[in-house]
């Protein structure tokens, strides 16, 4: 559990993956490309690919390590996979013959969507692995997104990995504890996630009064949100008219 | 189920982020108004738990897998309709950052699913009526099973209709539904009977945690059935847009359905205008310009949607795109690392 956060501390401030642009402006720039990359036709497999050139260069560009990120994408969803093959299936009408070979449109539009998941998915995995969560959450500030839920975002984060290492203990010892996969029924397991629940409530009180005590009140960061800067608009402006330049000419 | 990016038109996925998005902002100026920073602390670790908890893992008898908790009954149980959602929805947006379930676009459809469901809907119209103050063994049980299991169906059917209306997928309605409904029944029930566990377990030893709950204040049903409507405004509004801008991708899927290629349609006129006007105000009119680059070497067979000859050059393109890219990137890279390293010396 804990290393699926791996992600999360890849991050690390290099400078060779320092963002061009503002972090706010980041995050628009990749809904922009995700919402160009989904308005791609349900059979048009040339512009899919040419939108790969954006992830591509991502990666190429930066030291962002691929290994964390391919191990997301492939196990990324069986539903997805599912959805594809039923396009494989249903959709048998000869859509293009290449070399004598039939291909049909199911096997197009089963590419497409999966080659949208991996465009989507990767990207977003990509900003993830350049942005340090605190600096998303300021980032969320900067967009005008409600100051409770950002705190909740920060708390969630940061509690994960403790949580994640209790639970990790606990199922541990019921496992040493258990013969012939006795006491792993959904009796005992109850018991052990309430249990985990009182553990993580009165772990809450304890933080809220360590935190009361340096000055918590109901924001993490008291420090006023930066809004976007007119360099950040300029290049999402850019971005925008880049990615309506691949879907058009593509 | 989380839903995915790729199975969403921008049109669905948009007018659900639109909607869950309204519904934080709602629900955030709820919980801020008491501004009680425990509960904010409390709200915040409690996310943390839904992740711990799925770590916890059962056997299921009688198939030798295992399964585990889904946590949002449980939370909306524990915390009150406005805060479990935004505890829920904080559980899907680190999901979806982190762990790439569903994606960006997706996640204003699942935070729909998932969270609006179990907060606004399970809880306060099947749960608490059938639960009451939580006394009785049996009605908490009961509460719990059905609404865990509705609640689910309910989403499940929401994934259906979200694909369907995209028109992404080929499958068709029905044979969707047949997939989706008995797999959530199912974990629908093992997941209520799990929440009633650990509901009866806290009962038991911290009873004091569940009255607070139950304190809360329900949403009023005329804010749920507005908020209902509104959403199913929306969503009739962005289908009948996507059927106007879209006639190719509804025909087909209407061809798939009832073996007509179009239905007949009292509106015709309005609905050619539409699709006219469309064609003209074109933000990317790609359809001409395919139309005028391709080289018609392997002619496309019968009605086909794609043209094979404009197809595979195009493609032919994009790798050269991808190519050239690819490249950029590792100049871009070298550059930086040569730069720096000289910058150290």
């Amino acid at each position: 559990m804990t290393d699926r956060f791996a992600i999360g501390s890849l991050h690390g401030e290099t400078p060779s993956c320092r963002l061009p642009v503002g972090d706010g402006a980041a995050i628009i720039i990749l809904a922009l490309f995700i919402i160009f990359v989904i308005s791609i036709p349900k059979f048009d497999l040339a512009g899919a690919l040419a939108f790969a050139a954006i992830p591509l260069l991502l990666f190429t560009a930066t030291p962002v390590p691929l290994a964390p990120v391919l191990k997301r994408l492939v196990i990324v969803s069986p539903f997805i996979l599912f959805m594809a093959v039923g396009n494989l299936f249903l959709d048998r009408s000869t859509a293009l013959t290449v070399a004598g070979i039939a291909i049909t449109g199911g096997t197009i539009s089963a590419t497409v969507i999966v080659l949208k998941t991996l465009l989507t998915l990767s990207t977003l995995l990509w900003l993830m692995a350049c942005l340090p969560f605190h600096r998303f959450g300021m980032a969320l500030r900067s967009l005008r997104v409600p100051e409770v839920f950002v705190t909740q975002l920060l708390l969630v984060y940061r509690y994960s990995f403790l949580l994640a290492e209790e639970a990790a203990m606990m199922q541990k010892a019921r496992d040493l504890r258990s013969f012939d996969g006795r006491g792993k029924g959904v009796v005992v397991t109850a018991k052990l996630i309430g249990s985990l629940l009182i553990r993580t409530t009165a772990r809450a009180e304890r933080i809220y009064m360590a935190m009361s005590a340096r000055g918590f009140r109901t924001a993490l960061d008291s420090r006023p949100a930066g809004a976007l800067k007119a360099n950040d608009f300029a290049i999402i402006a850019l971005a925008g008219t880049l990615f309506g330049l691949i879907r058009y000419l593509f | 189920m989380h839903m995915s990016d790729a199975l969403l038109s921008p049109v669905v996925g948009g007018t659900f982020w639109a909607v869950s998005a309204g519904m934080i902002g709602w629900s955030a100026r709820k919980t801020a108004a008491d501004s009680d920073g425990s509960k904010t602390v409390l709200m915040g670790v409690l996310g943390a738990f839904v992740f711990a908890a799925q770590m916890i893992n059962f056997t299921i008898p009688g198939t030798g897998s295992s399964g585990h908790i889904g946590g949002g009954l449980l939370l909306a149980v524990l915390l009150g309709p406005w805060r479990a959602f935004i505890t829920l929805a904080s559980v899907l947006v680190i999901q979806a950052l982190f762990f790439a379930d569903g994606g960006l676009l997706a996640l204003g459809s699942n935070i729909f699913n998932m969270a609006f469901i179990p907060a606004f809907i399970a809880w306060p119209f099947i749960y608490r009526p059938i639960a009451g103050n939580g006394d009785s063994q049996v009605r908490l049980a009961t509460a719990s099973i059905v609404s865990a299991t509705l609640g689910l169906l309910a989403g499940a059917f929401s994934v259906v209709l979200q694909t369907t209306m995209s028109g992404i997928s080929d499958l068709p309605f029905s044979t969707f539904m047949l997939f989706m409904l008995p797999i959530h029944a199912a974990i629908g029930i093992v997941e209520g009977v799990l929440t009633w566990g650990v509901l009866s377990f806290i009962h038991s030893t911290e009873p004091a945690l569940l009255r607070k709950a139950t304190e809360t204040p329900a949403p009023k049903t005329g804010f749920v059935t507005a908020s209902l409507f509104v959403a199913a405004l929306a969503i009739g509004g962005a289908v009948s847009w996507f059927a106007s801008s879209n006639p190719d991708g509804l025909e087909w899927s209407i061809g798939k359905v009832t073996g007509q290629e179009e239905l007949a349609s009292p509106s015709e006129s309005t609905h050619e205008r539409l699709a006219e006007l469309q064609e003209k105000a074109a933000f990317l009119p790609d359809y001409d310009f395919r139309q005028t680059s391709g080289e018609a070497e392997n002619a496309a067979s019968g009605d086909s949607p794609v043209n094979a000859g404009t197809s595979l050059s195009g493609i032919a393109g994009s790798l050269m795109v991808l190519l050239l890219s690819g490249a950029a990137g590792l100049i871009f890279r070298n550059r930086r690392n040569s730069s720096t390293t000289a910058s150290q010396s």
